[in-house]
This record gives C-alpha cells, sequence and structure tokens, in this order.
C-alpha cells in the first residue's frame, strides 16, 4: 500500500468508511445511500454530490472497482486493496473503542 | 408566459451566494429556467416556492452525464443544466431533511472547491504568470506598455477572485 492511500484514508471519512463497508456486495451509489440510511436508523443520510466524487475518487484510488451499468446506475464492489484498507480503518476503531472502554 | 432577465456576475467561488440569490428568486415567484453568456439569468413567473437551489463543479459527471444525473435525480435533485462546467440542481424543501445540501460531509466540499480551483483558477493563474514572464523578459527591450496594461488590467480581475477564493475557503474551514 503507497504512501498516499495511507494518508488519504487512515484515518477516513465516514461517508469512505460505509462505502467500502457496503460494497463487500455489489452495489451502486444510490443503493449505498439507502442502506446506510436503513442502517443508521434514517440519521446518516449521504449526499449525491459527496457519494458521487467519493465513488470516482476511490475507484481511481483502486479501491473499489466498476462491475457493470444497469439502468444508468454504475455497479461497484470492494478490490483487494480496499478490503485492506478497511480492516486497517476496523482496527483502528477497534482499538479507540476498547481504549474507550478501559479503567484509566 | 411571463418571462424575465437578470444580469448577475458572481467569481468562481460565490457558488453558494449564487444558490442563495436562485433559491430568493423563486421564493418571490421567479423560477430560474437557466442560465447563458455572461452571466444572464432566465426567470419565469411562478407560485412562490421554498426551493432549494445546488451548484457541484464536477468534470468527471459532466463526462458520465447520464449516471451523474440519475444519482441526483434518485436523490430527489431535479438537474437544471451545466454552466461553464457548474450543473444546477433543485429540491423543494418540503421535500429535503431540513436544510439538505448534495454536499454531507466538510471534505467532499473541500474537493469541490479544489476542483474549481484545478478546472477554473488555475487555467487564469497560468495565463497571469505567462504575461509575468513576457512583461519581465520585454522590460529589458522597453516599450512594453501594453502589455503592462493587460498585466495590470488581469491583476485587477484576479484580485476579488482570489480574495472571493480565500473567503470561501476560511467559510468552509469555519463549518468544520
Amino acid at each position: 500500500m503507497n504512501q498516499h492511500i495511507k494518508k488519504v484514508y487512515v484515518p477516513m471519512t465516514e461517508t469512505a468508511f460505509y462505502i467500502l463497508r457496503c460494497l463487500k456486495q455489489p452495489n451502486h451509489g444510490y443503493g449505498i445511500i439507502r442502506t446506510v440510511e436503513k442502517l443508521t436508523d434514517g440519521e446518516i443520510r449521504l449526499a449525491p454530490g459527496t457519494m458521487y466524487g467519493s465513488l470516482s475518487k476511490m475507484e481511481k484510488d483502486g479501491l473499489i472497482q466498476f462491475i457493470r451499468e444497469e439502468d444508468k446506475r454504475k455497479i461497484y464492489q470492494i478490490t483487494d486493496l480496499g478490503s485492506e484498507v478497511l480492516q486497517i480503518e476496523l482496527r483502528r476503531i477497534e482499538r479507540l473503542y476498547r481504549i474507550a472502554q478501559e479503567e484509566m | 408566459m411571463d418571462t424575465k432577465k437578470a444580469f448577475r456576475f458572481f467569481t468562481l467561488f460565490e457558488y453558494e451566494k449564487e444558490q442563495e440569490y436562485l433559491r430568493e428568486m423563486h421564493r418571490s415567484g421567479w423560477k430560474f429556467v437557466r442560465v447563458s453568456g455572461f452571466g444572464i439569468y432566465h426567470f419565469e413567473k411562478c407560485t412562490p416556492e421554498d426551493m432549494i437551489y445546488q451548484i457541484d463543479y464536477n468534470q468527471d459527471g459532466i463526462a458520465h452525464k447520464d449516471e451523474y444525473v440519475k444519482m441526483f435525480g434518485d436523490c430527489g435533485w431535479e438537474y437544471l443544466q451545466d454552466y461553464v462546467g457548474y450543473s444546477y440542481f433543485r429540491k423543494p424543501a418540503s421535500e429535503a431533511a431540513g436544510t439538505e445540501e448534495i454536499f454531507c460531509d466538510s471534505d467532499s466540499r473541500f474537493q469541490m472547491l479544489e476542483r474549481v480551483c484545478k478546472g477554473r483558477m488555475l487555467p487564469m493563474l497560468l495565463l497571469f504568470f505567462c504575461v509575468f514572464c513576457m512583461l519581465l523578459m520585454t522590460r529589458k527591450f522597453r516599450g512594453s506598455n501594453i502589455l503592462a496594461l493587460v498585466f495590470v488590467v488581469l491583476f485587477c480581475l484576479y484580485s476579488p477572485i482570489l480574495a472571493m477564493f480565500a473567503l470561501q475557503y476560511w467559510k468552509l474551514k469555519r463549518r468544520k
């Protein structure tokens, strides 16, 4: 993993996290927006400008890949590099959570 | 149908102000139809409504217009037009959740600012730099009055744009 990826995605934005998490299964941008809305009980509503920009950026960075198009919606899936970045991020969040629970 | 035209000039980075302007017009019964030429805004009489207007700058999106417009459409944003690289969208405030925007985090707002810088300000600055270099070179041979004039004109044009960039950057920073 190169320095650019580390710098941009560790830690990553909440939007990037949800995109990578959702793209373990193939999905399109709007599908991700709806899934996240359901998962968070409507608390997090990702916006289309943010989603579109993030998807193109993550595709360029090789974290996700385009699979096919359905009814003008581009369907993506996470790549190996994307999974690796997500794992690093999960470990970071787990550590935060663990430390938050510990007695100081 | 009742229509009207208005001339308004917004610098590269005043898209938030422009969004507010269009919203205000719609609220007072003038629906935005299109913008053309050098800042000529076309409006059509309508029943006053609180309509949220949003502007994006995404060359990637314009290159893949179908899927770009589709994603905004899926989220309830009506696509209006492209104008020198900016894309215009609107959504009735009654359908929007609170103060809904097309960006939901500060990273993506900054990325839009970056895209405007790269797409619109960089070419301008290059031109400025070229004129400046030519000016330096011709100074040695005298008779560079016209170039000097061009330089001063460009400088006067660019200063407010740079100031607006700084202001917009500072506003986004503060929002973070």
